[in-house]
């Protein structure tokens, strides 16, 4: 073709609007032929201004506004958000709370992980792969809603505790769930290890050695499957960890396949704890209360998302509404490694090494204000909006 | 044969524009592509659509508006897609279509026919070439590519059923493997055949050129309305064709209608399976898997032939 | 590396030597480090580097308000529980420091939200692109200080032609 026959730089721009990309950003791959030469991205499309927008809201709304920074793991969101709230406050959370959050968390890496799964197959081009675990991962959605009444944005945590309890017949359901997943889990291992079609776009794909992931600043399993010891759970138990104490799953291959390997070997653990969990969940109340002002200081409250460690700062002035809330998402670390990563490789692999690391774009995004769209509907009124674009296509038109 | 009447002529056009060939070798193809999508979606736990959803599909595209981008040649545009379905319309005449013999035939009208097969994509590079989007050039390189890598192979194996026939000529080879399953005396070139076919028609594993989630739909991304419609056609003719021919040269003929759909759609389930058990290949896997094994297989056939029929002699 | 030790580490390394830095200990897994000037932030960096504590969570831009005048500049290091926080005092107006890219790849990202957000000048920063605001955003506004609103970040947004 003409462009390689150039050499000039031929970009192809993946996103925002993209097949491979369910959520909107853009990144701009260099190619020369086949081969990667260049890796930009633009972030900022699901921007919806939340970093600032609690600080004009109360510690309670505020909860609920920090758990929609993602669909996927809004509980852990709203988790570690609590857990430095209540730091700050000096409350002590009863255990049957801290033992349920930890479960739901864990339900949480479940659906999480299979969606990845999922998702990473497809981007292989691996549709039966991907149907299937999709399929497996409504036994937690259906968990999930069963428990709280959602599927995404459960809503579990409030200042103080959790909402909901866990009784008998849930925990019954649960027990089953875990051991079919289990045992699909065990499949889906088998298959990524062992399919050979698979492994020829996973297997020495994407490497990152443990170097390179420590000096990139990688976080969670793109972290352990190039070796780098980084667990919050092991490394600073939170919330009921320390009870229920988490082996750290760690590969030295730092692939494609690694990262597999280490995600599904992860949801062994899970489930483990879930059972545990299950087996030993303690009597008590569900919350404790908490002052609606929270006490002047500041805290960092870390823990293990599905994807990495999520880090809140969180800063109080002692009035009812926070100062300052800083949340650090998994996928910013991991997203800057990966535009490193990517330049040398087949344009082919440049969708299943983006997604080797589980990119969330939403959690990306949290930070601040312009939602153009809604910021509109305060400036204009619904007529006069639709009015504007009734006026701008005529424009368009003539 | 200057006593061509009037109604040899009616015969000759109805041949050609409703049965054996065109409308009904499309409305074939849509119910092919019917049985292609649910089988694939029972085999991934889907429901899968309902019986009429391709037609309802291509008639939607037929009445969509046709979008010509800028900078691209109008006329290759909207010709493209008209050649590619003609070509693979043009090649049903010398099938055994739907088990009924070939309306016309002569000498090498073998070679004709894979030529009209491979037109379908050879369109279609040309057509994502033809635009200056970027997704599509790719498609077009890799569709090219792909072209280069099984056409050779491709063809090898179905002239060995053609090399123990003794014939180029289809109807006489349809009538020499009538009974006999070459696929028993030559499983390599079934083997590369199918493989090919699945080449040929993009169909996942073999889908680089058009795998949507890096390129969107390849050398198809600019199309839109009744250019997508006829491309979309020409596919499943050319599936069809494909099977036709693959199940007459390798499967026992396809003597009777029952035994034509039988065949290939035994055949189509075949294809289905390793459409749902395998990640796509990279375009360089693609290439390797064809000159590395594909060539090679064919050609270890070739010698076990010759050297039988030396052999017999 | 456990988190006694390496807040022990951290410790020695910024009050032993010849910083000029205030630390303290707000909570048992945190060490504060409050740099008096911006030259010692790069210093501090390397050694942390050195000493294996060179993970970097986050960067943390503090707007302390038009009535106090600075901004506080946050950099969040992680090893185990542990948190050794260095902080910044910059004025509001003409905020800058140094980029810590060479020592950190990182912290690119970091930086560039903190440029785009506060207004605070990275010095050595390569990529100066806008990482999350749009392309249109006035360059003048900074949205996450105190003294913008909401209103305003709307306002400037104005419904623009595609």
């Amino acid at each position: 073709m003409s462009e390689v026959g150039k050499r000039e730089s031929f970009t192809i721009p993946i996103g925002p609007q993209h097949p491979a990309l369910k959520e909107p950003e853009h990144f701009l791959i260099s190619v020369d032929g086949e081969i990667v030469t260049d890796a930009v991205v633009r972030l900022g499309y699901a921007h919806r201004g939340i970093e600032k927008a609690v600080e004009s809201r109360t510690w309670v709304q505020s909860l609920y506004m920090l758990e929609r920074i993602c669909g996927i793991c809004s509980h852990i969101h709203a988790m570690a958000y609590c857990l430095g709230v209540e730091q700050l406050a000096g409350v002590e959370v009863p255990p049957r709370a801290q033992a349920i959050r930890v479960l739901v968390a864990e339900l949480e890496r479940i659906h999480s992980h299979l969606l990845w799964f999922g998702v990473s197959a497809h981007e292989a081009g691996f549709d039966t792969l991907f149907m299937y675990t999709w399929r497996d991962r409504e036994k937690v959605m259906d968990l999930l809603e069963g428990f709280s009444g959602n599927r995404v944005n459960y809503s579990v945590n409030v200042l103080g505790g959790v909402k909901f309890d866990i009784d008998d017949a849930q925990a019954i359901a649960i027990r089953e769930a875990v051991s079919f997943l289990e045992e699909r889990t065990h499949h889906y291992l088998d298959v990524v290890t062992k399919d050979t079609m698979f492994l020829q776009r996973t297997r020495g794909i994407g490497v990152m050695t443990r170097s390179q992931a420590e000096v990139l600043g990688t976080v969670g399993p793109t972290a352990r499957a190039s070796n780098v010891y980084r667990e919050i759970r092991v490394e600073a138990p939170y919330a009921a960890y320390d009870k229920y104490p988490v082996k750290i799953i760690l590969d030295n291959r730092g692939d494609l396949e690694a990262r597999f390997v280490v995600r599904l070997t992860e949801l062994f653990e899970s489930y483990r704890i879930i059972l545990e969990i299950l087996e030993t969940l303690p009597d008590g109340d569900l919350t404790t209360r908490i002052p609606r002002r929270i006490k002047a200081g500041e805290t960092v409250s870390r823990v293990e998302a599905p994807r990495g460690e999520l880090f809140y700062f969180i800063k109080s002035n002692g009035s009812d509404t926070p100062e300052r809330i800083r949340a650090r998402t998994p996928t910013i670390c991991n997203m800057m490694s990966v535009m490193k990563l990517l330049v040398g490789h087949q344009l082919a692999d440049v969708p299943m090494i983006l997604a080797g690391i589980d990119p969330c774009f939403s959690c990306n995004d949290r930070m601040v204000a312009l939602n153009r769209g809604r910021n509109k509907e305060q400036l204009l009124t619904w007529e006069a909006l639709r009015q504007y674009g009734i006026d701008y296509y005529k424009r368009r038109s003539d | 044969m200057g006593s061509t009447t009037i109604k040899d002529v009616l015969i000759s056009l109805t041949a050609l524009l409703i049965f054996p060939g065109g409308l009904f070798l499309l409305l074939v193809s849509l119910a092919y592509e019917w049985v292609d999508r649910k089988l694939l979606a029972r085999m991934q736990n889907r429901v899968g659509p309902r019986w009429f959803q391709p037609m309802a599909d291509t008639i939607k595209l037929l009445a969509k508006e046709e979008i010509v981008p800028d900078a691209v040649d109008a006329s290759l545009f909207i010709g493209l897609p008209i050649v590619a379905l003609a070509g693979v319309l043009t090649a049903a005449i010398y099938m055994p279509f739907p088990g009924l013999p070939p309306i016309g035939s002569f000498p090498g009208d073998l070679i004709v026919t894979v030529f009209l097969l491979s037109l379908v994509t050879i369109c279609l590079g040309l057509a994502g070439a033809n635009t200056l989007d970027r997704f599509s050039l790719v498609g077009a390189t890799r569709t090219l590519t792909q072209l280069f890598a099984y056409e050779a192979p491709f063809l090898l194996a179905l002239l060995g059923p053609a090399f123990v026939a003794r014939s180029w000529e289809i109807s006489e080879i349809i009538s020499y493997t009538d009974g006999r399953w070459l696929l028993i005396t030559q499983p390599f070139g079934f083997i590369v055949a199918v493989i090919g076919l699945i080449g040929k028609l993009e169909i996942p594993p073999l889908d680089a050129p058009e795998a949507e989630t890096e390129i969107v739909a390849g050398a198809l991304t600019e199309y839109s309305g009744r250019g997508l419609a006829l491309f979309r056609l020409a596919k499943g003719v050319a599936l069809v064709l494909g099977l036709t021919l693959i199940a007459a040269f390798y499967l026992g003929g396809v003597a009777t209608p029952l035994l034509f759909l039988v065949k290939t759609l035994a055949l189509l389930l075949v294809i289905v399976g390793i459409h749902a058990l395998f990640t796509r290949l990279r375009i360089d896997q693609t290439v390797g898997l064809w000159w590395k094994y594909g060539t090679l297989l064919v050609l270890v056939q070739w010698l076990g032939i010759i050297i039988w029929q030396g052999v017999m002699i | 590396m456990k988190t006694e030790e390496a807040l022990s580490i951290a410790r020695q390394l910024v009050e032993e030597w010849e910083f000029k830095t205030k630390t303290e200990r707000p909570e048992p897994n945190r060490l504060d480090v409050a740099l008096t000037t911006v030259d010692d932030l790069i210093p501090i960096v390397v050694g942390l580097r050195v000493t294996r504590l060179g993970y970097l969570a986050a960067i943390t831009g503090l707007d302390l308000g038009p009535d106090e005048g600075d901004l506080e500049i946050l950099y969040h290091f992680c090893t185990a529980a542990a948190v050794i926080t260095l902080r910044i005092r910059v004025p509001r107006q003409d905020a800058s420091v140094p980029s810590l890219t060479e020592i950190i790849p990182s912290a690119e990202a970091f930086e560039r939200e903190l440029r785009e957000m506060f207004g605070v000048e990275v010095i050595g920063l390569r990529n100066k692109m806008r990482l999350y605001l749009p392309d249109d955003l006035p360059e003048d506004i900074f949205p996450m200080r105190k003294d913008v609103s909401d209103q305003e970040i709307s306002q400037a947004v104005t419904l623009q032609e595609i």
